[in-house]
């Protein structure tokens, strides 16, 4: 080795670390000031969401029925719930829920978006808006109370307009394929408002400059939606699929009322095993250890997708 | 060594710090667990008792409110309606607020949680029926011991029902004429049950489904076990209860009777079992009845009311709703539940419950008197919503208006088949029942999937048994 070389790899002293200037009074009085603004949305972080994880990861190692003192049980509850074949039949029911859901809602978010985002006059676009968004704000319990009367096999509405062009009555609620169908045909039909709206906020952003470009370059209507629009729209579209996959990874009203989790277990999601264990069966360590899987799962999905965001995810 | 001089400045203000720091975590450690009971106007010492709120409109809770306060000016009362959709959402809400310290004194319980209660929450009722003894003769004299019976526990008495439902066969009037059929007898059976749907089927369009049943525990696949001889868990007896048939039922109504029922070992294998749910495999097949999750019980009302539905079992508590429909007297009747291996039938029956939680347990007491009244009932259930626990209110006056013509059928679905019996609710009945609801769907899929769905009922609720609750 060289006397150049070994210079090369010998550790330089370390430089002096710069000294960060005094903060001013007005600097500490802006960051005091910042600190006020943002104190209740932290404090309210900490209670309504640290605080309840913390509590959850901590009686999910104790049995506790309400009624009696919670008794420490260790990792029993965990092994429990890996035994319980309802648990994790719950878990590839809210997986494949999720997949359908999520590709169905922003599909049909996308589509629409592009198309009340073409020429279409401004009241118009208004009243599209208004009607995609307005499911989103009705409550999903009360939803699915009436959509369980139009589903219904014998006497609803859906399978009576089916009648009238020759189709056979589907069992909607009362088979495994038709039950989960319905109920990822009604989650879309109320949650894909909020995707739509992102979307409708994404276009508006792209310049109109690149479109006008691709069309010098000779980029047709699809071509440029492909090669222009979607890399553009990436950042939206990476932000609705991490909003629609959790919250579809908590799905809960919709199958709770329309199918009770059945035929059979077809339907039971996992924040419905969650509540049947905790509030039906008084078992509310067992319901925490799940609830602790479910945000592990939670978790992993959404730092899988940033992670691939990096590849496909395109900023300006 | 890291260089670390503290100015005698930074070092107070760490101090100050600390201390703050620590004052605030003995105050807080120091504080009593902040529970609802600390909300302003919650504890205002009256005796609270929870109803399920869909059953007890404003106007039954000044009823029972108005009535209780002249016979005891000095005993505050809080009616706490609380509103669920079914007995297990209430029974949820009932420990949530136990959980959170706003305990009632009074919890209105159904036959699904009397023996949930009475183990894990319930004060025995025994002391007070002894010491009262005369002034509950009349009471006893009046309600049929089947219904006593079902809200007893290990020998205990935690209940006084005040209503109950039995199963019975509720059949339009219209549909039966359609069909060229008759209103069955008493003692049909239920080849003649099957005779009369696929009549109904033929002389109807393809929107009409001559029979209507529910997935629950109550109303849905039990009564067909009950009528074909057997039951979802084997079903005795708990001894004692003497003191309770000796002081108030003559010899011939005390005959049989126990401590309460137990129900402890699955059977969804037993082979009678497996043949009820055959036959509704069979029935559904042949499109002679929904399937059990198609068959909700929220729109249930509407569809026998226009005439899609020509029968379905339900209890007296459909007098009153069919009533609130535009249903006449004369559109609708009631007949016995049809005879399989036996004619016994299905009951589910309700009282209050005293918590042991409660500090006001001598008041509580004189409030289940007085909501057990006959004057009480008569007031509360003027509208026939259920059935009521006392014979004597059984009359033609109380049907005239909402029917149906053979009333009778309510009341003596315990006086004619004195077997009939309570649903099956053990302290696990939650899961008894969410076992049940999810292998009946399964099972009645077709009728080869009844054997492997029982077979993993049974397990599921071999499990279910096993669990402390």
């Amino acid at each position: 080795m060289t006397n150049t070389q070994i210079q090369a790899v010998r550790p330089q002293p370390a430089a002096p670390a710069p000294v960060a200037p005094k903060p001013s009074a007005r600097d500490r009085g802006s960051r005091l000031l910042a600190a006020l603004f943002l104190a209740p949305t932290i404090v309210g972080i900490v209670v309504f969401t640290v605080v309840p994880i913390a509590g959850s990861i901590v009686l999910s190692l104790f049995h506790w029925n309400v009624i009696d003192d919670p008794s420490f049980a260790g990792a029993a509850n965990y092994r429990e719930v890996f035994g319980d074949s309802t648990v994790l039949v719950s878990f590839r029911n809210t997986l494949v829920f999720m997949v359908f859901a999520v590709a169905l809602q922003l599909l049909i978010a996308l589509v629409l978006a592009l198309a009340v985002n073409g020429r279409m006059p401004v009241w118009l676009r208004s009243v599209f808006r208004s009607a995609f968004f307005f499911p989103l704000v009705l409550s999903a319990a009360s939803i699915s109370v009436v959509m369980k009367y139009l589903f219904n096999q014998d006497f609803g509405v859906v399978n009576w307009l089916l009648g009238l062009v020759g189709i056979a009555p589907v069992p909607w609620l009362t088979s495994e394929n038709g039950a989960m169908t319905a109920v990822v045909l009604v989650y879309v039909w109320q949650q894909f408002g909020f995707s739509f709206l992102l979307f409708v906020g994404g276009l508006n952003n792209i310049p109109k400059e690149i479109h006008e470009a691709a069309s010098l370059d000779g980029a047709t209507g699809l071509r440029k939606h492909l090669t222009v629009t979607l890399p553009l729209l990436s950042p939206t579209l990476l932000v609705a699929s991490v909003v629609g996959i959790i919250n579809a990874l908590q799905v809960f009203e919709q199958p709770y009322v329309l199918t009770n989790g059945g035929p059979g277990d077809s339907t039971r999601t996992v924040v419905m095993v969650i509540y049947e264990n905790a509030f039906e069966q008084l078992r509310f360590g067992e319901a925490s250890a799940v609830g602790v899987l479910l945000f592990v799962l939670i978790m992993a999905v959404t730092a899988l997708q940033f992670r691939l965001s990096r590849r496909f995810v395109h900023y300006q | 060594m890291t260089d670390s001089h503290l100015t005698r400045r930074t070092l107070l203000r760490y101090g100050a710090y600390g201390a703050g720091a620590a004052a605030l975590a003995g105050t807080a450690a120091s504080w009593d667990r902040l529970t609802g009971a600390d909300i302003p106007g919650r504890d205002d010492d009256s005796l609270v008792v929870a109803t399920l709120g869909p059953a007890y409109g404003p106007e039954a809770i000044r009823t029972l409110t108005d009535g209780f306060k002249q016979l005891h000016p000095d005993i505050k009362l809080r009616i706490n309606a609380v509103q669920a959709v079914d007995w297990s959402d209430f029974f949820a809400k009932i420990l949530t607020q136990i959980a959170a310290g706003t305990a009632p004194d009074l919890v209105y319980v159904a036959t699904e949680g009397v023996q949930l209660f009475a183990q894990r929450l319930g004060v025995a009722l025994d002391k007070w029926v002894k010491r009262d003894a005369a002034e509950l003769r009349e009471y006893f004299a009046d309600v049929h011991p089947s219904l006593v019976e079902s809200m007893m526990y290990e020998g205990s008495l935690y209940q006084l029902p005040v209503e109950f439902n039995a199963a019975d066969m509720y059949l339009n009037h219209q549909v039966l004429q359609r069909a060229g059929a008759s209103f069955p007898a008493p003692d049909w059976t239920r080849d003649d049950f099957t005779a009369l749907l696929r009549d109904m089927k033929k002389s109807s369009g393809s929107q009409f489904t001559p029979y209507f049943w529910t997935n629950r525990l109550w109303g849905g696949v039990v009564p067909w076990l009950f009528a074909n001889g057997t039951n979802l868990l084997a079903e005795s007896k708990a001894p004692g209860g003497a003191w309770l048939w000796d002081g108030f039922y003559p010899a011939a109504e005390r005959q049989g009777r126990g401590g309460g029922f137990r129900w402890t070992t699955p059977q969804a294998t037993d082979a009678r079992v497996e043949e009820a749910y055959d036959y509704l495999a069979s029935l559904i097949q042949e499109d002679l009845c929904t399937r059990p999750e198609g068959g909700n019980g929220q729109n249930l009302v509407g569809v026998f009311s226009t005439g899609r539905v020509g029968v379905t079992p339900a209890g007296g508590f459909w007098a009153g709703g069919l009533n609130l429909a535009g249903m006449k007297a004369t559109d609708y009747d009631v007949q016995y539940f049809p005879r399989w291996r036996t004619q016994r039938m299905q009951f589910g029956a309700a009282g209050y419950a005293l918590l042991r939680t409660s500090k006001r347990q001598e008041e509580a007491w004189e409030f289940i008197k007085y909501a057990a009244r006959k004057d009480t009932l008569d007031r509360l259930f003027v509208t026939n919503q259920t059935t009521p626990a006392r014979r004597s209110m059984l009359t033609a006056a109380r049907y005239r208006e909402t029917g149906p013509n053979h009333w009778q059928v309510f009341y003596d679905t315990l006086d004619k088949f004195p077997d009939t019996g309570p649903i099956p609710a053990p302290p696990q009945v939650a899961e008894v029942e969410q076992v049940l609801l999810k292998h009946t769907g399964t099972a009645l899929a077709s009728r080869r999937s009844v054997g492997p769905a029982l077979r993993r009922m049974q397990s599921d609720l071999e499990k279910a048994m096993e669990r402390d609750v």
